[in-house]
């Protein structure tokens, strides 16, 4: 018997050695499959060209997991994954709990310019403390997919510029689809309770004092906030304009495959969607097209500001590598490849220049005056709190269970608790 | 119609209800699985076998390291938690000692307490220790968390052995450990085998602390692997969840079917009798 | 001497079980507490705030809203696991063939991880092509696709679905062996007595049931209370937080950072559950049966 307990001890000292793991590069990041089977691709290039072996680890495509896949290795201390993607909503959280290597060394070693990336983002996301944590890998703003094919079809020569020329072309479009098609739908977006409920809200709320600020005087029940979550809501319940299910299952994937399956007129979604629509098995190849996202009359198209930043863990225990590694992601030689490849916003201004890129996508000159006014969303480190009691409220009145103003108010008193707390 | 025919008509459509309600989830999962795509139902069948290919074939989805994972946390920890128990209810129903009672209805009380109150402060040892996504961040854990059923378990196979069995073996002159497993352990050999069965089951089912002291596939378990799973192609991979979630339950289903008298016995023991 | 070894060798034997207990239980249980009376946030300085957490909490809408699911949950949940389970288990009693294979089958939800069953619970309503909406739809029971994890009313039915099903065998095997230890020879009395298979049941078997049907509704009471599997992967909690559980809450909380906060939710949801343990040692006379 004795040699049964001597057994199981051994057997679990062994398996907390095996845990020690030899130093390696372990580079975490989600998505939808392709984009992953393409950092599969961008790995194995840069372990040819550098010599340094990667370990990609998977995360979910939903965001708030891979968020989780992150922050307890993060809380542990636990040196890998070294380098991550972020969701650019984390990075205040992140760096404010000390969790993100200070780059600033290395970029001076180094003599890295930072000239090619947006001054604004890298000081508005990308800076803790006067010292760089991250950068961006590519950047995001929310656009309007429609499809051309259907308004010619239906005698429309633009897409709409106001929601209220919106409603008229879908109605219409939406009626005589559905006599062939009758899982047709004239709209699509992410309604479902996650981040990107709040992002495709902030879209809604174009009209003047709509969305959010925490820090200073407290903007939240606000007429236009009211009147974009009303708008929202009667996309599904009043117009049946979008699928029942929206404030349920659609996140990005759900709605791209939706749209992509050629069940819908018009799309929200980021531009990662282009690629996949373009490509050769979705049903929707050449049919598509990109516009600015619909306002209320007196207010101006809004998009909200998205995107992954790449930074590298306090705790890692390769750093050098690390920051090779990131380096390379948003050399111009990478960005340039996923742009053409995924159909991504490069994080460099240069490839927006560049003579190939334009010749593929001619709209990317114009995309660099949408990321000029695309709307961040507040950079506070207890933001997920905040999102969190918004996305409850929001989703609960799309959902049509809560009036809006009654839901806006509550949430405005749960905030000033949770800044109460935090601040 | 008699009184006689409807009762044994009750009874057959009970019967009838029992199996279809236990067991048609079962069949719908496997269908998933081997069909290309979840819409079979209305859009017809498409078999393949494609997806048991991906789970078991394709390296990243890290399938077969949920898998093993598992199996290896759950055997060590019902191994330890049945030695560490019958020890325990060897002393409880053999030999004096005082608040015997104590003992048995604190581990009860204990076994009753929510896990996500010990989660937030389990997390912050396991990260003292360095264990954090590692074997030993859940085997300790499940281990102390499955004692108390364990426990309960053991004592009242234990107090069923005549008492005359280890009175003679005392005079033969073995040991108390002599006694326990020698005389003992091979008398209430079916009631140990149901305790590690029970312990492996709860072990193996296990999902929050998984959640949170594991981080990737050198030590995530399969409940979790499954709940964040992430397929190859498209967005919620269906047919290679239930594929996976299928080969999962290939094990467990055939422990339960052969050993179900076993793991019926030692519930019930566990709970009801004490 | 020699009685001072007795005793102290049968405290050895239950050592290293008293010594796993209390590292890997009792002590997280006291450092939740401690935490609980931290503000112990990633991003912000750790500082002794003593009630504070509690204080917050208390007017905290969503907790109380988690609250009061997990109550609703409960209230709906064990009733029903304790109807299916006796029904089961009363089938199951009965000297019909295939006997073992029937157990086995109610045996199998029971056996099989939460986090797979609710997978699979999850497609059984997936409004586009889940099992749910396709009976619906090709029966006419429904004209168009129900939403189920959509609305409040669905999204908890689905869940209580998902709970009943996994749990009601596991009540079933309990009551079954209430039901064997009930003396057959009162039934046959019964039988002599011309009462028929209702009355039996309703007269003899199930006052003599009583006890067992007590611990499993308070066991089954005290397991629902933390309920987070299911629900974490069935509805993660909406539409809307409609079905966020406390556990859920709690953890959602140790996500954001906020190690503080969500241990003081885990202290309370502890605390109900003590209360309720301590009960269900009184009721169930343990000590009894010792």
């Amino acid at each position: 018997m004795k040699s049964i307990f001597k057994f199981s001890l051994i057997l679990l000292f062994a398996f907390t050695a095996c845990a020690k793991k030899t130093p390696e590069l372990v580079f975490s990041v989600g998505g939808a499959p392709n984009e992953l089977d393409f950092w599969e691709e961008i790995i194995s290039d840069f372990e040819k060209e550098k010599g340094i072996k990667v370990r990609i680890l998977r995360q979910p495509t939903d965001s708030d997991q891979r968020r989780q896949g992150i922050l307890i290795p993060m809380k542990a201390k636990i040196e890998n994954p070294d380098i991550f993607l972020m969701d650019i909503a984390w990075i205040p959280q992140f760096a404010a709990s000390n969790w993100l290597l200070p780059l600033d060394e290395y970029v001076q070693r180094d003599k890295y310019s930072l000239k090619p990336f947006w001054k604004n983002i890298l000081d508005l996301s990308d800076t803790y403390k006067n010292n760089i944590v991250a950068l961006p890998v590519y950047i995001d703003a929310g656009v309007l997919y429609y499809r051309k094919d259907l308004l010619k079809k239906y005698g429309f020569q633009n897409p709409p510029s106001t929601w209220s020329e919106f409603l008229k072309i879908s109605k219409k479009i939406q009626k005589a689809e559905r006599e062939k098609n009758s899982s047709f739908f004239a709209f699509v977006w992410q309604g479902a309770q996650y981040e990107g409920l709040i992002c495709n809200f902030l879209e809604f709320a174009s009209l003047d004092g709509g969305g959010f600020s925490f820090t200073g005087k407290l903007k939240i029940n606000t007429p236009a906030n009211i009147k974009a979550a009303d708008f929202m809501k009667d996309l599904i319940n009043k117009w049946k304009l979008s699928p029942p299910n929206t404030y349920t299952d659609m996140k990005e994937e759900q709605v791209r495959m939706f749209f992509q399956s050629g069940n819908a007129l018009f799309e929200r979604n980021w531009p990662y969607a282009w690629g996949l629509h373009q490509s050769d098995n979705s049903e929707i190849k050449g049919k598509v097209a990109i516009a600015a996202l619909p306002y209320f009359k007196g207010g101006k198209s809004v998009s909200t500001l998205g995107g992954w930043h790449i930074g590298i863990s306090r705790f890692s225990d390769s750093k050098d590598e690390a920051w090779a590694f990131m380096k390379y992601v948003v050399s111009k030689k990478v960005q340039k490849s996923f742009c053409l490849k995924l159909g991504w916003n490069p994080a460099r201004k240069d490839v927006y220049s560049d003579a190939e890129i334009l010749k593929k996508y001619p709209h990317f000159k114009d995309l660099k005056n949408v990321f000029g006014n695309a709307s961040p969303r507040p950079a506070i480190p207890y933001y997920t709190q905040v999102s969190d009691v918004l996305q409850r409220h929001i989703n609960s009145i799309v959902a049509g269970k809560t009036d809006s103003k009654e839901a806006f108010n509550q949430a405005e008193f749960e905030i000033k608790n949770i800044i109460e707390r935090y601040e | 119609m008699n009184e006689e025919k409807i009762k044994n008509l009750l009874i057959v459509l009970t019967a009838c209800f029992m199996v279809l309600f236990s067991l048609f989830p079962f069949v719908y999962m496997v269908l998933t699985s081997i069909n290309v795509a979840p819409d079979f139902l209305a859009k017809g069948w498409n078999l393949t076998l494609e997806n048991y290919k991906n789970v078991l074939g394709v390296e990243s989805l890290h399938f077969l390291d949920y898998l093993k994972n598992s199996i290896i946390i759950s055997f060590i920890s019902s191994v330890v938690t049945v030695f560490i128990a019958s020890l325990a209810a060897y002393a409880i129903t053999r030999l004096e000692m005082k608040g015997k009672i104590f003992v048995l209805l604190f581990v009860l009380g204990i076994s009753m307490f929510p896990q996500v109150s010990m989660i937030g402060y389990l997390f912050k040892i396991m990260v003292y220790f360095g264990f954090i996504n590692a074997y030993p961040a859940l085997i300790f854990p499940y281990i102390a968390w499955i004692l108390p059923l364990s426990l309960w378990i053991l004592v009242s196979y234990f107090s069923q052995i005549p008492r005359e069995l280890d009175k003679a073996a005392t005079i033969d002159g073995c040991s108390k450990f002599q006694i326990l497993f020698k005389v003992l352990f091979p008398v209430a050999l079916p009631g140990i085998f149901s305790t590690a069965l029970l312990s492996f089951i709860f072990a193996f089912n296990e999902f929050i602390f998984a959640l949170i002291l594991t981080t990737d596939y050198h030590s995530r378990t399969i409940p979790v692997g499954i709940a964040l799973f992430e397929g190859l192609h498209g967005q919620v991979p269906w047919g290679q969840i239930m594929a996976a979630s299928t080969v999962t339950m290939l094990p467990i289903l055939a422990l339960t079917l052969i050993f179900q008298r076993h793991i019926v016995g030692g519930l019930t023991k566990g709970a009801v009798k004490g | 001497m020699k009685n001072f070894i007795k005793k102290f060798e049968s405290y050895a034997f239950v050592s290293p079980l008293l010594v796993f207990v209390a590292l890997f239980v009792l002590i997280p249980i006291i450092g939740s507490i401690w935490t609980s009376m931290f503000r112990d946030v990633t991003f912000l300085k750790m500082k002794f705030i003593f009630l504070d957490n509690y204080g917050d909490l208390l007017r905290d809408e969503g907790f109380w809203k988690s609250l009061r699911f997990t109550l609703l949950f409960i209230a709906v949940t064990v009733p029903l696991e304790l109807i299916i389970g006796t029904a089961f288990a009363v089938v199951l009693d009965l000297k019909i063939p295939f006997r073992g294979l029937l157990r086995a089958c109610v045996l199998v939800p029971w056996a099989i991880p939460s986090a797979i069953s609710a997978k699979i619970w999850e497609l059984v309503y997936n409004y586009s092509y889940g099992l749910a909406n396709y009976i619906l739809l090709s029966t006419g029971l429904s004209e168009a696709p129900v939403n189920w994890i959509g609305t409040d009313i669905g999204a908890f039915t689905t869940v209580v679905v998902a709970d009943v099903w996994k749990t009601a065998p596991f009540v079933a095997l309990l009551v079954l062996a209430g039901l064997q230890s009930v003396p057959s020879d009162l039934r046959l009395q019964a039988k002599i007595d011309r009462a028929n298979f209702v009355q039996t049941f309703f007269l003899i078997t199930l006052p003599l049931l009583k006890p067992v049907l007590l611990v499993s509704l308070l066991f089954r009471t005290i397991d629902s209370l933390r309920v987070f599997d299911v629900i974490y992967v069935l509805t993660h909690g909406g539409p809307g937080g409609a079905t966020t559980s406390v556990s859920l809450y709690a953890y959602k909380y140790f996500l954001g950072g906020d190690f503080g906060y969500g241990s003081a939710i885990s202290v309370l949801l502890f605390l109900v559950a003590f209360v309720m343990s301590v009960f269900y040692i009184k009721v169930s006379k343990f000590q009894d049966n010792l």
